[in-house]
């Protein structure tokens, strides 16, 4: 993303969403994540990239707690969210996971209408207190998700009845419904064709305004396009992070520049 | 003008940075017509602010080349967006020679300045260059245009200067004939003029990239060469006049 | 360089065989192919022939369960015999047995006979009444009781026939086979065909056999299979309410819930072989459990219900499993990305998808019970015979009944030809039934589906 290096000094005093310290995650046996640190800043668009089974999508289902539906999955350290634990004893990931929406590889809309689509996260958080209330929500999420032209007419209408990349505007509007406060999204373009990634990446560049967004891609041009900031996992280890403008002209680890470039896989 | 890319930032980055060649062509223009004015007027102080006015005009074509890198690097550009940005940081580094250019042009004005002058030469040299600046103006104009006819009449309006520069080149050897006293000052505007004369090459450089930023392709390579001087030995001082002076 | 215009032309040079010839590798395998083919359709074919053949046996054998023959005949009601007081009383009335009835039926009969012009070749005239069925003097009985103002008048009677002569209306008796008979004589048969040519004796449609109760052994015309129909409905109804929300609710939180330890493993490898425990080892669970320890009556439709939730809960449980693994797992992600609780998760999304698996395993389960007959063995519901509509709710789950493939067994076990007859009529009905729950099972399947 391009903001001149002069005028991100000026916005480089971000306030830190995430902070996440000496994280450890273990499969089993397999040690998966190997102590990373990293802050993700709020309102910036942060992008993990990395080769397959470097651990950022496992990195990524820590934020929210979603590896705890895996029952050998292990995770230590702290990940703090607005200062507060994310383990603590005390919360409940339910509950996390309203402050905290996620979307998914493949765009997976349940199987009702669109509207109820939206509007199931508010109803079962109790955000909205009628209907009226209901559908403003449900507008103001559709229209964050960037799709609420195309769908106004016709709330009605099976969710899946939607293309590829509306599907996934979809889900995005579904997840911002919840008013959360990060998102997470777990490589949201790759069953997406060329335009319908572009739409998506154009609205990622709106969220920003908003949400705190991280991004896990595969793709190394697209993390270019649509991040701030950039983080390169690579065997576990979170090996450079970085303002995005610096990490693809001149990074400073030699393991960043040959992944970059294309000489390691 | 042209279709929007999805994203829209990509179509904010490559606006700022056409901006900034618009910023550097005005510095240049306006270097050029300050140095040719500055001689005929032989005012000092204004050649002087020429020669400061050359840190910005680098400094402009290094953030342009930075910027440039961090696009290519960033978007991956193809097809138009590619020949725009490669368009861009080799405008960019004509600008900035023709900034340098301009530059000697007052330098050397600083120094002349403390000789006598020539009669007939000041204005001809700052026709020349005023030439040399209209060239850039409709250079500049068929880039942001995307003019490329504009841009093929800018190439050829270069034979004129290449012309001009024969014509002062005979004079100023026929004044070198005619009193030796005049070399010192001749070589120095004869350094003008040719500094001149190459201004109007790399103008007519920033024409051709325009030309490959529209078709694709750069133009044929016809580029007219009037320039005789380093050619032909019939460059000769004006005889008669010459001969005139002489007699006095 | 190939002739473009000459497709047939030898292969260009580098290639070693053309591709117009198939070689001899091709021509095995597709050699094979078809044969494979053939021996499939032929499997297939078998398979037909056989289904054929029973259908065939199945409705020839049984359709002339659906027709009896009945007798109309005017029978005039001596009031002298049947209300000897006089006061119409149906209390008095009542001390008349149907042993009394006895002979005004066979005075009533001979003389309708005789008015039609037929004659009757005994001597002793009453013996004609053997052609009416057993049943006869109790149904005059009821009709005189009910109405005690017919007494004295001549009332018109549809009697059943007894089951030789109706035997003989539909070709299963003959002339031959009555000589070692007891209960008839040739000569019957020729009154009945007289009587027939009168318009006295007919064959039409009997809705009792569909709608009306076991009979004695000794009366098959009587016999229906109503009351056994409601048997097996009762029945049914215990197994829809009762297995159907426990094995969906274990299904649920073996799938979802349990934690994946060597005890739900265990408990997952006895599922699918509960599924396969021969029936009758319910039966006996049954007998012990629910009529020995819990002093359930014997041979209710609760008890057989709860027989056959035990046996249909494993395919309950494996189907609803199965539909349950068959969601995607995204759709559960999906739901806890949003921050449902993995409760609401299920309930709310998965399980709606799931449903129309589990409504077609249930209902495939709910089939295989229905036809189920050893487990109701052991708890008695074959060995007494349904005879009396239940009259109520209540008592349709508590009071003795049958079902209607023991109803059937039981039927088949009788040694009265007629009786065989009626067991393929059953079969025909409970066919019907099933056939009925099936095409349910495909609706409801279609809703629920239409709904992704």
């Amino acid at each position: 993303m391009y903001d001149s290096p002069k005028a991100e000094a000026k916005v480089d005093q971000k306030e830190i969403k995430i902070a996440a310290e000496g994280v450890q995650v273990y499969y089993g046996e397999t040690h998966a994540i190997k102590d990373v640190d990293v802050r993700i800043e709020d309102k910036t668009v942060t992008a993990f990239i990395g080769p397959s089974g470097c651990g950022k999508s496992t990195f990524l289902r820590c934020l929210n707690r979603m590896n705890d539906t895996i029952d050998i999955a292990r995770v230590e350290g702290t990940i703090l969210l607005d200062g507060e634990d994310i383990y603590d004893k005390r919360v409940d990931p339910v509950q996390l996971r309203a402050k905290v929406g996620m979307v998914f590889q493949k765009p997976n809309p349940f199987p009702k209408s669109i509207y109820d689509n939206i509007a199931y996260g508010p109803r079962i958080h109790g955000l909205a207190k009628n209907k009226a209330d209901l559908d403003e929500i449900v507008e103001r999420a559709l229209r964050r998700g960037a799709i609420w032209n195309e769908v106004k007419d016709r709330l009605h209408a099976p969710g899946t009845g939607l293309s590829g990349g509306q599907q996934q505007r979809l889900c995005i509007a579904r997840a911002v419904a919840t008013e959360p406060e990060v998102l997470l999204m777990d490589e949201p373009c790759s069953a997406l064709d060329p335009i319908a990634t572009g739409q998506v990446e154009e609205l990622i560049d709106e969220l920003r305004e908003n949400y705190s967004v991280v991004i896990v891609t595969h793709s190394m041009q697209q993390a270019a396009r649509v991040s701030q900031k950039t983080a390169f996992f690579h065997l576990g280890h979170l090996v450079e992070y970085g303002e995005t403008g610096q990490i693809f002209t001149n990074p400073q680890d030699p393991r960043t520049e040959s992944y970059i470039t294309g000489r390691i896989g | 003008m042209h279709d929007q890319h999805i994203a829209s930032a990509f179509d904010r980055d490559l606006e700022a940075i056409q901006a900034r060649i618009m910023k550097m062509g005005g510095l240049v223009e306006t270097a050029i017509l300050d140095a040719a004015q500055s001689l005929v007027d032989r005012d000092e102080e204004a050649a002087e602010k020429v020669r400061a006015g050359d840190k910005a005009i680098d400094a402009l074509e290094e953030l342009i080349n930075e910027e440039s890198a961090r696009l290519i690097a960033l978007r991956s550009p193809t097809a138009i967006d590619l020949r725009l940005v490669l368009s861009v940081m080799k405008i960019a580094g004509n600008l900035e020679r023709i900034g340098d250019y301009a530059k000697n042009m007052a330098k050397r004005t600083g120094v002349l300045i403390q000789m006598s002058p020539i009669e007939g030469t000041h204005a001809a040299l700052r026709r020349m260059a005023r030439e040399v600046q209209l060239m850039l103006k409709d250079a500049l104009d068929a880039y942001i245009r995307r003019d490329a006819d504009l841009a093929r009449d800018v190439i050829q309006r270069d034979r004129d200067v290449d012309q001009m520069y024969n014509a002062l080149f005979r004079e100023f050897l026929t004044f070198m004939l005619e009193d030796p006293r005049n070399i010192t000052a001749c070589m120095h505007l004869h350094f003008i003029a040719k500094n001149n004369e190459r201004m109007g090459d790399h103008v007519t450089s920033i024409a051709e990239q325009v030309v490959y930023l529209v078709s694709g392709e750069k133009p044929d390579d016809n580029r007219p060469k009037e320039d005789k001087t380093s050619t032909d030995i019939s460059v000769a001082p004006d005889a008669a006049r010459l001969g005139a002076n002489k007699e006095t | 360089m190939t002739d473009a215009t000459h497709p047939a032309a030898a292969p260009r040079p580098g290639r070693a065989s053309s591709i117009l010839e198939q070689d001899a590798r091709t021509k095995k395998r597709n050699a094979a192919e078809a044969r494979f083919k053939i021996y499939g359709i032929a499997a297939i074919g078998v398979g037909l022939f056989f289904l054929v053949v029973l259908l065939f046996a199945i409705v020839r054998n049984g359709i002339p369960a659906f027709t009896q023959t009945f007798i109309e005949v005017e029978i005039a009601l001596p009031a002298d015999r049947l209300d000897p007081d006089g006061n119409r009383n149906p209390e008095e009335m009542k001390k008349v047995s149907t042993f009394g009835y006895k002979p005004v039926i066979e005075a009533g009969l001979v003389q309708a006979i005789e008015a039609a012009g037929i004659e009757i070749p005994f001597e002793d005239k009453d013996d004609v009444a053997d052609i009416l069925s057993a049943a006869a003097p109790a149904q005059v009985r009821d009709m005189v009781l009910a109405n005690p103002d017919l007494v004295g008048e001549t009332v018109a009677f549809r009697f059943l026939a007894s089951s030789r002569v109706d035997g003989y209306m539909k070709g299963r008796v003959t002339r031959d086979s009555l000589v070692r008979d007891k209960n008839l004589d040739a000569e019957h048969l020729d009154v009945a065909d007289a009587m027939a040519e009168a318009g006295m004796l007919e064959r039409t449609f009997n809705w009792s056999f569909i709608l009306g109760a076991d009979a004695s052994e000794s009366r098959p015309e009587q016999a229906g299979i109503g009351v056994a129909m409601i048997g097996s409905f009762f029945m049914m109804l215990v197994v829809l309410a009762l297995a159907l929300p426990i094995g969906v609710a274990a299904s649920i939180y073996l799938e979802e819930f349990a934690p994946k330890n060597r005890w739900t493993d265990l408990i997952e490898v006895n599922i699918s072989n509960l599924a396969a425990v021969p029936s009758i080892v319910f039966g006996i669970l049954g007998l012990a459990v629910f009529i020995q320890i819990a002093y359930l009556p014997q041979s209710a439709p609760l008890v057989g219900g709860l027989v056959l939730t035990l046996m249909t809960l494993p395919t309950v449980i494996i189907s609803t499993r199965a539909s349950l693994k068959a969601v995607p797992p995204s759709i559960r992600d999906a739901a806890l990305g949003v921050g449902a609780s993995k409760m609401q998760a299920t309930f709310h999304h998965v399980l709606p998808l799931a449903m129309p698996g589990i409504l077609t395993g249930t209902i495939i389960g709910l089939a295989q019970a229905l036809g189920e007959t050893a487990p109701l063995l052991l708890i008695g519901m074959v060995g007494y015979i349904a005879s009396n509509y239940p009259d109520g709710i209540a008592s349709g789950f508590m009071d003795p009944n049958s079902a209607m493939p023991a109803q059937i067994y039981e039927w088949a076990k009788r040694a009265d030809p007629a009786y065989y007859e009626r067991a393929w009529g059953g079969i025909i009905i409970l066919l019907l039934f099933l056939m009925t729950m099936n095409i349910i099972a495909i609706i409801l399947r279609r809703r629920f589906e239409r709904r992704w």
